[in-house]
């Protein structure tokens, strides 16, 4: 069950067999680095306890990185976890399984709002504590010592590319998951007459939004059969000319479909926007606001909207 | 292929069914422009609901037969423009400028018979 989420999100992250090896190949980490690790697997064993305590007298010496220990189940639980992971850093077989098993780790930090920071923070914790018991095991020989611990920072490296890019999947995943609902919210087309629609405007416009809206729009047209449409854009707090542009194109093909449009809700703001970036808006028919709009489109379509006489009721009883 | 050219009363009604090559357009304006005169048509709804792209040629074209037919006498509708063909036209920056434009044909009917000038001109 774990291992399958791992494997989605390695789907997910496009990250496959062929991408691996091209980061370990951008690493220059090959076989002779998995085998200089693996002579690394038995010190490794009797140092984890002890690096791992370190570590974690570390993290609960700052407020930030403490506050994610408050429960002592689960400080145990965690150095559990950190050990395992320290061990199989030495054990060879660096394959998708081992990609799949980082990239979970990562989304686990990324979960719990651990920021990059303190991840990175910790990891270089980590790296000068095995550094220097690396050098120490190889007393005799430092230059043998230095290549096992290059290729140490190798794999290490590559472990943190990983959780980095967990981050930001993590965050990009909830970016298009805000814009999806934006999106959905952004255009409704309003039928409050027959043939009279509404297309109420709110927030800011750019391309991809005025694109979205005209498609909806013409849909609608032909849908409900519309032949009016007052489009108001009281909630538009800015128009630029790009803007404006997309407005007019708007409105030129909701009348290449033979509706009018009717612009209402331009504020003072806007409209001196408007003229001084000296758009040409004679194809554009604007009222002052959404009453005047909708009464213009009901003159247009014929219609006229008039009081009742008071209730019978009433007359009668007074 | 050849566009039928229908009359129903003092309408034409052209109804193209297919994407034209640039000389069966040219074709189809000749033959509009004759037949406005032989029937004595006071107006010409050109249907293009088949159609789903109209590019720069085809506007253009429209437009000319628009303007011919009404010089000679009969007020011209292009009906049935899909969303998506409106949509690219103004993407394109594509216009029939003054010709109007209805939903469809029972739009454009209504439109001619109104006897309202230049509704969809002032719309836009």
């Amino acid at each position: 069950m774990a291992a399958q989420q791992g494997q989605v999100f390695l789907d997910e992250l496009e990250i496959d067999e062929a991408e691996v090896d091209r980061r370990k190949e951008f690493l220059e980490f090959g076989p002779a680095d998995e085998e200089a690790l693996e002579t690394l697997n038995e010190l490794a064993r009797k140092y984890a306890d002890p690096v791992i305590e370190d570590l974690y007298r570390h993290f609960l010496a700052f407020d930030e990185t403490k506050a994610f220990f408050r429960d002592p189940r689960v400080l145990t639980r965690v150095k559990g976890l950190q050990k395992e992971y320290f061990l199989r850093l030495t054990q060879g077989d660096y394959g998708a399984d081992y990609v799949a098993n980082r990239l979970r780790i990562g989304t686990v930090h990324e979960s719990i709002n651990l920021a990059p920071k303190w991840y990175l923070g910790g990891y270089n914790f980590y790296l000068r504590a095995v550094a220097s018991r690396v050098f120490e095991a190889f007393g005799k020989t430092p230059e043998k010592a230095l290549s096992v611990f290059q290729s140490l920072m190798k794999l290490v490296f590559m472990d943190i590319g990983l959780a980095v890019d967990t981050y930001i999947f993590a965050r990009e995943s909830t970016m298009r998951k805000q814009q999806e609902a934006i999106q959905e919210l952004s255009t409704p087309v309003l039928q409050i007459r027959e043939r009279l629609l509404l297309l109420p405007i709110i927030g800011i416009i750019d391309s991809q939004r005025a694109r979205l809206i005209t498609e909806s729009l013409l849909q609608a047209i032909r849908a409900n059969r519309a032949k009016v449409v007052v489009m108001d854009i009281t909630g538009v707090g800015t128009i630029d000319s790009k803007v404006a542009n997309h407005l007019i194109q708007t409105v030129s093909a909701a009348k290449l479909m033979g509706a009018s449009v009717i612009v209402t809700g331009l504020s003072a703001e806007v409209a001196q926007a408007l003229v001084s970036l000296g758009i040409a808006l004679e194809k554009l028919n604007t009222v002052g606001d959404l009453q005047g709009g909708i009464e213009e489109a009901e003159r247009l379509l014929g219609y006229r909207v008039s009081r009742l006489p008071a209730p019978a009721s009433d007359t009668r009883s007074a | 292929m050849r566009v039928p050219i229908l009359k129903q009363g003092d309408v034409l009604i052209a109804s193209i069914q297919a994407a034209l090559s640039d000389q069966e357009l040219l074709n189809f304006r000749e033959a509009l422009a004759e037949q406005v005169g032989a029937y004595r048509a006071r107006g010409v709804v050109i249907d293009v609901t088949a159609l789903d792209v109209l590019d720069s040629f085809a506007t253009r074209t429209l437009r000319d037969v628009a303007h011919a037919a009404r010089l000679r006498g009969a007020k011209t509708v292009v009906v049935g423009i899909q969303p998506e063909v409106a949509f690219a036209m103004v993407q394109l920056g594509l216009a029939l400028e003054s010709v109007p434009t209805a939903l469809d044909l029972e739009e454009g009917m209504a439109l001619l018979t109104s006897g309202r000038t230049g509704d969809g001109g002032d719309a836009g």
